[in-house]
């Protein structure tokens, strides 16, 4: 049964045209990055990996939550008015855990093409180099999607109707990429530096889009690139960090979802 | 057979519905009439379980909706007066997800469309579809497979007279398969055709039941059982008497016909 559900709402989120305008876009920009840092000297040259994906990197934590929120937050939302398929003998958990799966696979495959067809623009003009710091930023972005699309259905489940959800879901979007940096900048500042690096990790942790950051930072020999910055966070987070940031991403993956399940069974209708 | 104990409901702060009970046997066929707003809709949501039930219990083949939801929506089916799906879903997706769920091949969901006049329509979705064409699919897979409940609210809503004819046809169908079927409507005259019983909905209180010659009867009209039942007239003394209206004369409405508790 759940298999069936699965291969409904993969047949439902295929058909929705976000996922094409998700991978154009993808590819369009990928290529575009990679063609804009040379063009400035007067020279068109394909950049390779390493700046692309660098370049990238933060296109990624900005386009990526936004769209995973909102998409998560209609289709959320939609859930809980399909009273025909509340009927069948399925359970929340499996509606939602579905719903959830089929758009991961879509809007992360149009994700992929996106950044798999400038990445072949790339290996073709500039060479390979480096293409595996591509790869793991495309799998950093795959984690982060997984993340927001699952806190983006349960603001859909639990918002009193669509509207509401997506005017949440962009609030949250604000908080999570902007709003909790400008809250961390602060509190640093105010905390003396002994307990600050407890915090810093608590933070990262706290937020879905800080953990992908740094996981994308660590493609990047952050040391070098973001001085003491990067420095404090390798010691902060230290051998294990990498692995603690996976867990925090797929917690804030299962558990969204899991609170989604009750949450619908509560709001349905 | 489906049982409904003691159902109560509140949107916010807005009283709805208030201790409803209703058994429906194997077989039989009962329908809710009553105002808008009256509450039928909601019984038929919180015997789905698509509102959670707070007040009261469900009860379907034997199955408590509370604590074992699965087995008791496995043989229901259920036609919301919403759509209840997106309009963006393919026919034959639907078709292929109810089979499934029903526990019977999707050709056997393909055909029954394909003898309700849709077999065509399979690679469309719903929005490309008229009011009635949508209606007539979700009637056709609600009623699909070894269905022992049928909950059907508003189901002749924009439907023409053949699409009328056709829920019709529906639902004695399943009442001679020895499904529990329980719908609203406002169309009395289909009601006084197809239903064994009515139950009489006014603001959330359920104000009479029982057959066509019982209401009839409890309406002040008189009926030889020749011809048409003057069910309307019927249907509007009791609704104005229960609001207290015109008839305030008269007594309280009894619940007539009582097969419930």
């Amino acid at each position: 049964m759940t298999a069936a559900l699965f291969r409904f709402e993969l047949a439902g989120a295929r058909r929705a045209r976000v996922a094409i305008l998700f991978a154009a876009g993808f590819a369009i920009v990928g290529i575009g990055v990679a063609l804009a840092g040379l063009s400035a000297g007067g020279v068109l040259s394909v950049q390779g990996f390493a700046r692309t994906s660098m370049s990238l990197l933060q296109l990624v934590l900005w386009v990526v939550p936004m769209l995973a929120l909102l998409t998560g937050a209609a289709a959320g939302s939609e859930l809980r008015d399909l009273e025909f398929i509340a009927a069948l003998p399925i359970s929340r958990g499996s509606r939602v855990l579905s719903r959830w799966a089929a758009l991961t696979a879509t809007l992360g495959g149009a994700v992929a093409l996106g950044l798999g067809a400038a990445g072949a623009i790339i290996a073709a003009m500039a060479g390979s180099a480096d293409g595996w710091r591509y790869l793991r930023l495309a799998l950093v972005s795959e984690l982060l999607l997984g993340a927001t699309l699952a806190v983006g259905l349960l603001i859909g489940v639990v918002a009193a109707n669509r509207t509401r959800a997506l005017g949440i879901a962009m609030a949250a979007w604000f908080v999570l990429v902007i709003g909790m940096d400008l809250a961390v900048i602060a509190l640093l500042s105010a905390l003396p530096a002994k307990g600050a690096g407890s915090w810093l990790t608590a933070v990262l942790l706290a937020n879905p889009v800080d953990s992908a950051r740094v996981l994308g930072l660590s493609l990047f020999q952050v040391d070098a690139i973001a001085g003491p910055t990067g420095a404090a966070l390798r010691r902060v987070l230290g051998g294990w960090g990498a692995g603690v940031l996976l867990l925090g991403l797929l917690g804030w993956t299962v558990v969204p979802l899991v609170v989604a399940a009750k949450g619908l069974r509560r709001g349905q209708g | 057979m489906i049982r409904l104990r003691g159902l109560g409901h509140s949107y916010d702060t807005h009283r709805v519905l208030e201790n409803f009970t209703l058994d429906v046997a194997a077989g039989e066929v009962v329908a809710l009439v009553g105002p808008n707003g009256a509450g039928k809709s909601t019984v038929l949501r919180l015997a789905t379980g698509g509102l959670l039930v707070e007040e009261g219990a469900v009860e379907i083949g034997g199955f408590d909706l509370a604590t074992r939801p699965i087995d008791a929506r496995r043989r229901l089916g259920y036609l919301p007066q919403k759509l209840g799906v997106s309009l963006s879903t393919v026919v034959s997706d639907l078709a292929r997800l109810v089979a499934a769920a029903r526990g019977v091949s999707a050709v056997q969901a393909f055909d029954a469309l394909g003898d309700a006049g849709l077999g065509a329509r399979l690679d469309a979705t719903l929005g490309e579809l008229s009011g009635g064409q949508r209606q007539r699919v979700l009637l056709v897979l609600a009623s699909l497979g070894p269905v022992a409940v049928l909950l059907l609210d508003e189901p002749a809503i924009s439907l023409d007279a053949d699409g009328s004819a056709d829920v019709q046809a529906i639902i004695c169908r399943a009442r001679d398969e020895g499904t529990a079927v329980l719908f609203a409507s406002h169309h009395l005259v289909d009601v006084a055709t197809l239903a064994d019983r009515m139950v009489v909905l006014v603001g959330g209180h359920p104000v009479a039941q029982g057959s066509v010659a019982e209401l009839v009867a409890e309406g002040g009209q008189h009926w030889t059982g020749l011809g048409a039942p003057p069910i309307e007239a019927a249907y509007r003394a009791i609704v104005t008497r229960a609001r207290g209206g015109q008839d305030r004369g008269r007594a309280p409405l009894a619940l007539v016909g009582a097969r419930t508790a």
